[in-house]
Parts: C-alpha cells; sequence; structure tokens
C-alpha cells in the first residue's frame, strides 16, 4: 500500500466521528445486504413491496409480530429494513451522476471562461431556475411512477449544484500562483486541470455530495408527501414517513400515541444521513493533502 | 451582537407570553368551518362541484326547497307555493308547472325581484349551456336534449361549430335567422311570465322537475337579470344570443361575483387563501340568520384542521373517515353522522382499447387479457363473489357504510331491502371462474392491472382487497394494482385503457334516474365508458326501460321499473356495488342548530346555526 | 509565499468593469427566460391532451357531464404542440401571462399577490439561518474535532436530516397545539379584519412591513406570532448546510499558508480570523447561502402547507399537480427571473469578497 494512502487511512480512523460514520454506514450496509434474511418478503412478489398485513389504515403499535408496528396497512419493520436497500439506490446512483455531469460542468465553464463560462452558466441557470418540484412533479407525471423515473428527474434536476460550486471554486483556485507557474512552464490544459486545479477546488464538492447522498433520502420523501417520489407501498422511509403525517398529532389526551410511526423510519434518515456527512467531513480531513504539516 | 439578539430573543417570547385569555365561545357570531379545496366557480351556471354549490346555495335562492332533513318533501322559497296536482298549479299531465313569485324580496344590490328574473336566470342558464357544467339536466328535462348544441342541431339540421366560431360570431348571415328562430320557436316558450307567476312548459312529463329546481340545486339559482345585463351577459334578446354560448370559465363576470337574495351576501373570495367570507344579510325576506359572519376556508391539511379544531380556532372541520378516532373523544368536540345519496361502484370495461398497457399481453395466454375479458358474464359474476363486501365496510369505512344492491342509494324510489345482492362467496367464484371462456380461462390464468387514483385510499385498499382475494383461487390468475396520478388516470379512462374502475356518483337531484341513467344507459355518463359492447347490450335490454321509468309519474309504478331494471343488472353482474357510505362530521360543542340533508352541497346549515356553550 | 493583494488598479476603472459585467449579464436575461419557458413546455408537451385535461377537470366527481373531447377542442388541447407554444409566447409579449386555473385569476396578479408572503417568509428566516449557520460554522471549526465541533454539528445534520414536514408538524403539535403560541394562517380573524379594512393601505403586500407602516403594532406582533412557527421549522431544517460549508471553508483556510505567515508575524489571532480567514472563506458560503434563499423563495411549499400560510410555493406546487401550464409556465418565468438576479449579486459579491477574482 502506497506510503500517503496508508498514512490517509490512519488519520481517517483516528477521527472519533469518522469511525462513527463509517461504523453506522456498515451497519446500514449489512441491513441492505441481508434484507431478505431478516424480513423475508412473500415469494412471488416484488421485495420492494411492503407486504398489506391489514385492512383498516389505522396505525398498530409494536408487537411480537410486528416489531416497528403497522402503518398505512404495512409492516414498519419489513419498510425500514427494504428502505435501507432503496435508500442506497437512489443515493448512490443519483449522487455519482449528477456530481459527474456537475463536475464536467463546472470545470469546463471555470477552466476556461469567457464564452464557454457564459454559455454554461446560462444553461445551468435555466436547469437552476424550475423549481424543482415543478420539474419533479410534471417529470414523473410524464414519465409515469416508478423509483427509476424519479432518479432521472433527480439527476436531471441537481446537477447544477456541484457545477456551481466547482465553477466557483476553479475561478478562485485558477488565479494561484502555482497555477499561473504552471501555465507559463506549458504544461497542457487538461493536465493542470486534472493534476492542479481540481483536487484543490473538489474539496466543498465532496462535502456537498456526501450530503447529498443523505439529503436525497429527503427529497423523495418530499416528493412523497406531494404524492409523487416511489409508488405506493414502495418500501422507502419517506414513504413510510408519509404515513405518519396524518397521526402524527396523536389522539386526544395521548400525543405521542403513535410515536413509532416517526421514530423507526425517521430514526433510519437521521443516522443514514449523519453517518453520510460524518464520513465526509472525516474524508475530508484525511486526504486533504495540504493538511499535511 | 450576540447578546442583543438573546434580550431580543426573551422580548419576543415575553411578549408573547402576553396572550388573550381563552375566550369560552371564540368568534361567537362567526362561523368558521375548514373545509378541504375551495370553490371552482360562483357563476350558477357553471359551477358543478360541491365546494361552489355550497357558498351559491347560501347567497342565491331557488324557487323551492326541500322540508328540513326530507328530500322528498318541499316548502316555497321564492314560489309562495309549491306546485302540486292538487292545487292545479301542475297541469297537462305533467307538462306544464306554474310558479306564483314572492313579492317584496330583494336582490343584495337592492333591486326588486320580479318574474321577468326567473324567466331571465333559466334562459340564460340554458343558452349558456358550458362543457362540463350542470344545465344539463334543465335542458334534459324541459326538452329531452343533452346539451344546447345536440338540441340546435337537431332542429336547425346544421352542427352548432359550423354555424358560430369560437368567439360566438357567426361563421354566415344565413344562420342569424336560423338561430333567432330557434330561441322564438323553443326556448323561449319553455320558460314565460304570465302575470305573477312563472309557468316552465315542458316536453314531456319529467318525474324529478321539482327536485331540480329545488334549493340546493345551484343551476336553478334565482339571478338578477339588471345586474346580469349591466355585467356584460346576455341582453335577453332573441338577436345575438348565441355569443353568449359556453364562455370559458374565466370569462363569466360570475365568477367571482355574487349578487342573489339568499340570507347570506359574499362579503369576499380570497383566492390566495382559499377563504370565502358572507356576512349576513339584514334585508332578508325571511327569518334572518342568527350568524353575522361565516368563513369558509380550504385547509387541505388534515392536522392542521384537526389542531384547529382543538384550538376552537374553528367551529367546524371537515373530517375523512379514517381519522374519525382522532376526534371522537376530544373535550369540547362532537360527531355527528349522515348519509349521502352517494353510491361507489367498480364497473367493468367490455371492449377495452386495443393499445392499453394494462391488458398485458392482450391475449388469453396467461400473460394478460383479451379486451373483451368482461364480456363474459362469468367473469362479471366471478369478480361479483370475490369481494368481501362486509369486511371492507367494517375495516375500511370502520363500519359507516352499507351495501346496496345495485346502483340506487337507500333513500330513493327503486332501493329495497329485498333485491338480490351477491355474497362473499370464494367457492361461486371459483365455479364461475371455470365456467368462463369455455374453460380455458382457468386452464391459461390472466393478469391484469388495476389502476386506482391516488390519494383515495378507500378505493385503493378495495382494489387490494380484491386482489388478494382472486389471487387466492388460482396461482395463475395475477392482479397488479397501481396508484397513478389524476392526470394519469383521467387519460387512461378517457380512452377507454382501464379494464375496470372503481368509480362514485353523488346525486345530482334525489331521483334513481340520476343514477340508473348514468350507469347503466348506453348514452349514460359511465354507460359510454364501458365499451363499445356493453352498449349494444345497453340499448338492447336497458335504455327503453329507463326511458320509460322516467316518464312515468306514478311512484308505485316506477318502483317496480327499477326494481326491474335493477334485477337486470343482477342477473348479468353489470357492475360490482360496493357501498353507500356514510359521513361523520365533527364540530364544537357549542355549535346548536345544526342539521342535516342529503341533498345540500357542504356540511353547514349555515342560515339555521349559532354558537354558544 | 501567497498574499492577497488589495484592488487591482483605480477604482474607477474597476467600477466600470462592474457595471459592464451587470450590463452584460442582464442581457442574456430574456434569452435565460425564453430557455426556461421552453425546457417547461416540452415536458408538458409529452403529455397527452387527456392528461392536460386534468387542469379543468381535477377530480372524479367532476366527470359528471363533462363532455370531454369538446373541452379538449376548446381549450386548444389537440393542437400542435408549436401553435400552442407560439399561442402562449404570443400572449406572453402582449403582458398577458394567461389564466390561472388554480388561483382563478389571472396568472400575473396571482403570482404577484402571492409572492409579498413567500419574499416575507423568506426574509424572515433566512436572518436566523445565515446568522447562525455561520456563526455556529466559525465557532465549530474553530474548536475542530473537539466536543463542541462534533456536538454542533450532529445537532445541525439531525434537523437536517428530518423531512420539513416532520418538523413541522412537530412544531405545530407542541408550538400550537400544546402551547397555542404559533398558530397556523397568516393572521388571526380579529387582526385579518383589520388588513382588509379600507382604513388599512397595502404597501409591499408583505403584512409585517404593511402593518408597521400603518402604525398597527398589534397587527404587526399577530403577523409575527404566525410567522414564528415556520421560521421555527425552515431554520432548524436549514442551517446544518450552511454551517457545515462554512465550517469546512474555515478550516480550509486556517490552514493556509498565508494564515500561517500571519500567524508567525505574531498578529493578533483575531486580526488573522477576521481579516484574512474569514474574508476567503466566504465564497462558497456566499454561493450556498445565496442558493439557500433562492431556494427558499421556491421551496416552501411544505412549511405553506402545514401552516396553511399563502405563498409562491403551494401555488406552483398546486398548479404542478393539476398541471395547470399557465401557472407552471408564468411561476417559472417569474422564479427565473429572480434566479438570474439572485445568482448575479452573489457572483458580485464574489468580486466584492476576493478582489483577485477577475470577472470576465
Amino acid at each position: 500500500m502506497r506510503e500517503e494512502t496508508r498514512k490517509a487511512l490512519r488519520r481517517l480512523f483516528s477521527n472519533a466521528s469518522g469511525v462513527l460514520g463509517v461504523v453506522l454506514l456498515g451497519l446500514f450496509v449489512i441491513v441492505a445486504l441481508f434484507a431478505p434474511l431478516l424480513a423475508p418478503p412473500k415469494p412471488g412478489r416484488d421485495p420492494y413491496f411492503m407486504p398489506v398485513v391489514t385492512w383498516s389504515a389505522d396505525p398498530l403499535p409494536p408487537s411480537r409480530e410486528h416489531p416497528f408496528g403497522v402503518a398505512g396497512k404495512r409492516d414498519i419493520f419489513y419498510g425500514v429494513v427494504w428502505g435501507t436497500r432503496t435508500a442506497f439506490r437512489i443515493g448512490i446512483l443519483v449522487t455519482l451522476a449528477s456530481t459527474a455531469i456537475g463536475l464536467f460542468v463546472g470545470s469546463l465553464a471555470g477552466y476556461f471562461g469567457r464564452i464557454l463560462d457564459e454559455i454554461l452558466m446560462r444553461v445551468t441557470d435555466i436547469f437552476m431556475a424550475i423549481p424543482f418540484l415543478v420539474a419533479a412533479m410534471v417529470l414523473t407525471t410524464v414519465l409515469g411512477t416508478g423509483l427509476d423515473k424519479v432518479m432521472i428527474a433527480l439527476i436531471v434536476f441537481s446537477w447544477m449544484y456541484p457545477a456551481r460550486l466547482i465553477r466557483g471554486n476553479i475561478l478562485q483556485v485558477k488565479e494561484e500562483q502555482f497555477i499561473l507557474a504552471a501555465k507559463s512552464l506549458g504544461v497542457s490544459d487538461t493536465l493542470i486541470i486534472l493534476r492542479h486545479v481540481l483536487p484543490n477546488a473538489i474539496f466543498p464538492v465532496l462535502i456537498q455530495a456526501s450530503m447529498r447522498m443523505g439529503s436525497l433520502v429527503i427529497t423523495a420523501a418530499a416528493l412523497s408527501f406531494l404524492g409523487l417520489g416511489a409508488p405506493q407501498g414502495y418500501a422507502d422511509w419517506g414513504a413510510l414517513l408519509n404515513y405518519a403525517r396524518n397521526w402524527m398529532l396523536g389522539g386526544y389526551g395521548a400525543t405521542f400515541k403513535y410515536w413509532y410511526m416517526i421514530a423507526f423510519p425517521g430514526g433510519a434518515m437521521v443516522l443514514f444521513v449523519l453517518a453520510w456527512n460524518l464520513l465526509g467531513d472525516a474524508l475530508r480531513d484525511a486526504f486533504d493533502p495540504r493538511l499535511r504539516w | 451582537m450576540k447578546r442583543f439578539l438573546v434580550v431580543l430573543g426573551c422580548v419576543f417570547f415575553a411578549l408573547l407570553g402576553v396572550l388573550p385569555v381563552f375566550a369560552e365561545v371564540k368568534n361567537p357570531d362567526t362561523y368558521i368551518y375548514l373545509s378541504i379545496g375551495e370553490p371552482d366557480t360562483l357563476d350558477p351556471h357553471y359551477a358543478y362541484d360541491t365546494a361552489s354549490g355550497e357558498v351559491i346555495n347560501f347567497v342565491y335562492e331557488n324557487l323551492i326547497a326541500y322540508k328540513g332533513e326530507s328530500v322528498t318533501e318541499f316548502v316555497p322559497r321564492l314560489a309562495t307555493e309549491v306546485p302540486t296536482v292538487e292545487n292545479g298549479l301542475v297541469r297537462d299531465g305533467g307538462k306544464t308547472y306554474v310558479f306564483p313569485i314572492r313579492k317584496g324580496v330583494k336582490f343584495h344590490n337592492g333591486n326588486e325581484l320580479t318574474p321577468e328574473d326567473v324567466e331571465y336566470s333559466f334562459e340564460r342558464g340554458i343558452l349558456f349551456d358550458p362543457y362540463a357544467g350542470p344545465m344539463w339536466m334543465l335542458i334534459e328535462a324541459l326538452f329531452g336534449y343533452e346539451t344546447l348544441e345536440d338540441f340546435v342541431k337537431d332542429k336547425v339540421g346544421i352542427a352548432w361549430s359550423d354555424m358560430v366560431d369560437e368567439e360566438g360570431n357567426l361563421k354566415s348571415e344565413e344562420y342569424r335567422q336560423k338561430l333567432i328562430d330557434f330561441y322564438t320557436t323553443y326556448i323561449d316558450p319553455a320558460v314565460e311570465v304570465e302575470g305573477d307567476s312563472v309557468v316552465f312548459h315542458l316536453s314531456r312529463p319529467f318525474a324529478p322537475f321539482l327536485s331540480i329546481l329545488a334549493q340546493n340545486a345551484s343551476w336553478s339559482a334565482i339571478l338578477d337579470k339588471e345586474t346580469c345585463i349591466s355585467l356584460g351577459l346576455w341582453d335577453g334578446q332573441a338577436d345575438g344570443w348565441w355569443k353568449y354560448h359556453n364562455w370559458k370559465k374565466e370569462k363569466s363576470p360570475l365568477y367571482e361575483k355574487a349578487i342573489g337574495t339568499g340570507p347570506f351576501k359574499l362579503l369576499e373570495w380570497d383566492r390566495t387563501q382559499q377563504k370565502v367570507t358572507l356576512v349576513r344579510n339584514d334585508e332578508y325576506w325571511g327569518e334572518k340568520p342568527k350568524l353575522a359572519k361565516v368563513i369558509i376556508w380550504g385547509v387541505d391539511e388534515w392536522s392542521t384542521r384537526r389542531s384547529m379544531l382543538e384550538a376552537g380556532d374553528a367551529d367546524q372541520v371537515a373530517t375523512p373517515l379514517q381519522y374519525l378516532d382522532q376526534v371522537k373523544g376530544l373535550p369540547g368536540v362532537v360527531v355527528k353522522e349522515g348519509s349521502r345519496l352517494t353510491i361507489t361502484a367498480l364497473h367493468f370495461n367490455w371492449t377495452v382499447a386495443k393499445d392499453s398497457k394494462y391488458l398485458g399481453s392482450g391475449k388469453l395466454d396467461g400473460e394478460g387479457i383479451p379486451p373483451d375479458f368482461f364480456s363474459d358474464v362469468h367473469v362479471r359474476k366471478a369478480f361479483s363473489y370475490a369481494f368481501d363486501y362486509d369486511t371492507f365496510i367494517a375495516q375500511v369505512l370502520k363500519g359507516y357504510g352499507h351495501r346496496v344492491p345495485s346502483v340506487i342509494p337507500r333513500g330513493l324510489i327503486g332501493f329495497s331491502e329485498n333485491l338480490p345482492m351477491y355474497p362473499f362467496d370464494l367457492e361461486k367464484a371459483k365455479e364461475e371462474f371455470q365456467k368462463a371462456w369455455n374453460g380455458e380461462l382457468w386452464e391459461k390464468g390472466f393478469k391484469l392491472t388495476l389502476l386506482y387514483n391516488t390519494g383515495n385510499e378507500a378505493r385503493q385498499t378495495a382494489c387490494e382487497m380484491l386482489k388478494e382475494n382472486i389471487e387466492s383461487l388460482n396461482p395463475k390468475f395475477r392482479i397488479e394494482v397501481q396508484g397513478v396520478q389524476w392526470p394519469t388516470y383521467l387519460d387512461a379512462y378517457r380512452q377507454g385503457q382501464l379494464p375496470a374502475f372503481i368509480i362514485g356518483w353523488l346525486a345530482d337531484y334525489p331521483d334513481p334516474h340520476n343514477f340508473i341513467f348514468t350507469y347503466y344507459h348506453s348514452n349514460g355518463v359511465y354507460g359510454t365508458t364501458q365499451g363499445e359492447a356493453f352498449r349494444k347490450f345497453a340499448e338492447e335490454n336497458l335504455d327503453a326501460l329507463i326511458e320509460k321509468a322516467i316518464e312515468e309519474t306514478d311512484p308505485a309504478k316506477r318502483q317496480a321499473m327499477y326494481e326491474e331494471i335493477q334485477k337486470i343488472a343482477y342477473e348479468n353482474a353489470l357492475g360490482m356495488p360496493l357501498y353507500q357510505p356514510e359521513e361523520v362530521y365533527a364540530m364544537r360543542s357549542w355549535v346548536k342548530g345544526w342539521m342535516f340533508n342529503p341533498m345540500r352541497p357542504g356540511e353547514v346549515n349555515y342560515d339555521g346555526v349559532w354558537k354558544e356553550e | 509565499m501567497l498574499e492577497p493583494h488589495g484592488d487591482c488598479g483605480p477604482h474607477g476603472a474597476w467600477f466600470a468593469l462592474m457595471i459592464f459585467y451587470i450590463l452584460r449579464r442582464l442581457l442574456f436575461l430574456p434569452l435565460t427566460l425564453f430557455g426556461i419557458s421552453l425546457l417547461i413546455f416540452l415536458m408538458i408537451g409529452f403529455l397527452g391532451p387527456y392528461q392536460r385535461l386534468a387542469t379543468f377537470i381535477n377530480s372524479p366527481e367532476r366527470l359528471k357531464g363533462a363532455d370531454v373531447d369538446k373541452l379538449v377542442e376548446l381549450y386548444g388541447l389537440n393542437d400542435p404542440l408549436i401553435i400552442q407554444y407560439g399561442r402562449w409566447l404570443k400572449n406572453v409579449l402582449r403582458g398577458n401571462l394567461g389564466w390561472s386555473y388554480v388561483g382563478k385569476e389571472p396568472v400575473l396578479s396571482a403570482i404577484l399577490k402571492r409572492f409579498p408572503y413567500t419574499l416575507e417568509l423568506t426574509l424572515f428566516a433566512a436572518i436566523p439561518i445565515i446568522f447562525l449557520g455561520t456563526s455556529l460554522g466559525v465557532l465549530a471549526a474553530l474548536h475542530h474535532n473537539r466536543p463542541l465541533d462534533h456536538g454542533l454539528r450532529i445537532f445541525a445534520v439531525v434537523g437536517w436530516s428530518f423531512p420539513d414536514f416532520v418538523f413541522g408538524l412537530f412544531v405545530l403539535m407542541i408550538f400550537y397545539g400544546t402551547l397555542g403560541w404559533f398558530p397556523p394562517g397568516n393572521l388571526s380573524v380579529w387582526a385579518e379584519e383589520i388588513v382588509k379594512s379600507p382604513h388599512f393601505r397595502n404597501f409591499t403586500g408583505m403584512l409585517t412591513l404593511d402593518a408597521l407602516l400603518n402604525g398597527r403594532f398589534d397587527v404587526f406582533l399577530d403577523a409575527l406570532r404566525h410567522l414564528a412557527g415556520p421560521v421555527l421549522t425552515l431554520t432548524y431544517v436549514e442551517f446544518a448546510f450552511l454551517l457545515r460549508i462554512t465550517r469546512s471553508s474555515m478550516l480550509e483556510v486556517l490552514r493556509k499558508e498565508y494564515v500561517r505567515t500571519a500567524r508567525a508575524k505574531g498578529l493578533d489571532e483575531r486580526v488573522v480570523i477576521h481579516k484574512h480567514a474569514k474574508r476567503n472563506a466566504l465564497i462558497p458560503v456566499a454561493t450556498v447561502s445565496g442558493q439557500t434563499v433562492i431556494g427558499l423563495l421556491a421551496g416552501t411549499v411544505i412549511v405553506e402547507t402545514i401552516f396553511n400560510r399563502t405563498g409562491l410555493g403551494s401555488f406552483i406546487a398546486l398548479a404542478s399537480q393539476q398541471l395547470d401550464y399557465a401557472s407552471i409556465m408564468g411561476g417559472s418565468l417569474f422564479f427565473g427571473l429572480i434566479l438570474v438576479i439572485g445568482n448575479l449579486c452573489v457572483d458580485l459579491s464574489y468580486a466584492l469578497i476576493d478582489p483577485r477574482v477577475r470577472l470576465e
């Protein structure tokens, strides 16, 4: 293993919150991998759809049969377990795709400047000008419901943020002396971008990407709130929370009567986002070359 | 800087502490009702939804009204007598109705009510007849046609769109006289002023005519002719009436103005807040309401409505059935019940559009269904046996509902407890499936998709229950249940792509015809969406019966006719009537004088309630 | 060694450059707006005429008596896309944004009536968000990796990872249901009567400001009370992002060479932080602050729904659900305008903060 990497990994693991993040994520990964064992799906059915366990829409508190309770006629435990897979799917696919596109566009715009910058930034403006929820709604109506359609909508309307961020940073880094030096030495533009500009300008983007891994799960929850997002009955933490919406205020005299409807899916969501954030921070702390002193 | 903010924060919270003491009855002479959504338009001849009807109902008045909670007895309102055969105001075997008009009634702007206003109101409505509007009921009752344009086409011989363009102008001068004559020959004589009365001439007897006119039927509201003309509506002349036909909703000046004779005046319709504010009409000719003000506010989020009810900031809120347990037992809140004239049924499409994506493979090969899947009566019967009606009502509706044998709800002529109904019987369902399609269906299996419109939990559950039960009969039977957004549902429904659909109907007027025609006639609103094969069946077996039943005026004879129609529906499993729901109304205990009427749009009789501890 | 140097060139020239830059960006405005309208129209254009009809028949109950095909004709939903777009464009150029079926009034007036409410909420929320986010972010950076840092970050992330509606309902439950402090809606019944009366003059459309301008302190307080719930919800949910960006920016800058140099020179720690570190940390912070504020302007729909407030967010959301394309187009154009101007301000602030950034 390279000396640098080894040192970096050591730094990563000596950081307490970083370790916590990794551990949490590890737990989620285990749950996601072992989902079929933890919450066996009914044979012949799509495991991502939570099975209906009761006809009445009333929520039921945790019991032996349903350890996390029942909400919206569905078993919450099943939903939380399989929802982990959904969360990873959405988060990874969308973040990767949109960050890649954003980096590409933003780097071009920031580094080359002038007309290219102008055009790319106008295009970015156009995409950003449409309120995300509007676009998501219209797009899912057009494309139809389904997780993949939702992910397309999320990608198409979120690449702009990493793009702007990296462009801003590049605008700044571009003027640093070592870049000007490299240019005057005749180093090619591509090399400059890849080896000098990007590594220095990339950190806010990394942070943003790690925040977005988690935030996408929240955006999907917002879409569920508006009746979009994953199809009805799909195992998704946001959809589970959405069932809680009309029961949250509790029955009379027992404001927290339906606590389990929020506690379990909500807890999963908070821990998931927290884990990504801690990891993102720790990664940055560990791999930032200029931190070496 | 930080210290300043801390101090500011403390001051802020201190100020909040100086709150008004919780009064006993909040806002004692204002009634605040929280609804879902808001009115569509206040033009009585355009509005066709309950939210609009609710407002129109208390600002405008009709000629007659229902007596208390009844839907069969009437009392006079703007007329001084209810026409009956006995008092001689119904003549010619039910083809003529005479309404003597009350004197001394003023509109909200001070104008006197005259019989000319009544004549104008009805004629304007008929000539206006916007698409998707409610005027078809009057046009059907008076003339026997579905729309004004059909009427014109039949009598003049030329299609409307060939004569008049989108702006309302004639395409050629030769049509002018034809259209003028149409008005003077058919429309004008239908509603006439005779002395102090207004007389209606129907083309044939129509049993529910009075119901179509009664208060709660917003399309029969009485407008002020002078006000309308000054707002730019039809001037009452024969020449040029076609310019005022079928305006777009937003073009009608009446969409936000309402000058009626009713117990309340419209103060404001604040569309940014979805709030309608009414104030008491102190010059009202009848018994004045006890409330000074009414606020009808659209609050779509249930939790918010509920917390406002609890806090006393609202007097009554729209309460969906599934949240009943949250309000039962709240201090200061009572829950009342009522049963409207509405049913929900699952109907089949006998000839699905070939390009539908809900057919699977489109063939009887186990991977789909053929487009005429439901034209086989055994399939329909099997489905009818496979639904657990009682469990659905008990668990999903929490017991607030009951079964109906066919599409006629309890409370109307034609309903009978003795009519046969399909029980939940999986054995019989199995038998029927085995007989279907010459036994092929049982061998090969099928796959289809049932759609429901997202947001409607009851319908979603109904689809899911059906799926579970049918799939349990034979592993080769597969039903996919999918929820889609309303626009997609509407599109699929309209193009005939849905193999089956759950759809409800709320009575426009309390007569079985309103339901039977809709569901079973080949020209009914739902009749036309059940496929070509169904239309043929209806034409051959039902249309004639339905048309006879509406012309018959003897209630006993009508009862027998409607029972016969319903028996045919049962034997052929024309549809699966699922339930007639009951509604619950949650209100503060300080509300007094609340009364229920199944035909009233909206949940409150504002002219009769008041608030006191 | 690097040093931040002062302005490049005499003030006059720099100023002129700025003006040119602003003008050039503004020239692109119509093009941007045109692009937005085209993009949205294309998306909607994929829908069939019956789906578009959903605007006029927006629930199963209204299928009654509807002659669906005639309606399609009447509203021209069957015409080729180009014609429908052309029709819309022609009207827009005449200043007519069309009729909003969701707002039940012309689109332009629907937007203009609702925008002040959203603006008000945004402004009242932006202040605590930016303040809390930046100051706590700096605090966290200064206590890097110590308990305060971890604690702050976890506190922030917990808020940010809860969907707004959950937190909003909590706020409603506790602060209204139990305490009765922050009611839903814009105003109480008595305050609304005052505002709607002829004596009350509407200057800006923002209730708090208008109340003060009319000298009605009681209405002002009432409006504040109704704002408190949504502001609280938005603040807790949004400030985390800003905190993180500020913290990471500060951390990066604190380690930069020139800061070490300044420290080595023996400059007072506070001067080091305030003068050098903060200034350079500010660019990503400015970007994100700008994005947050702009995002707030259109993203308050959930908070508006729960607290039942008027606003542009719920208007556009409802329009999208019902495919009321005139409202969607109009709203997006309006939002586009705000965004372009907002981004322009953010970009200008780059130059103000770090004069090294050349505005090309």
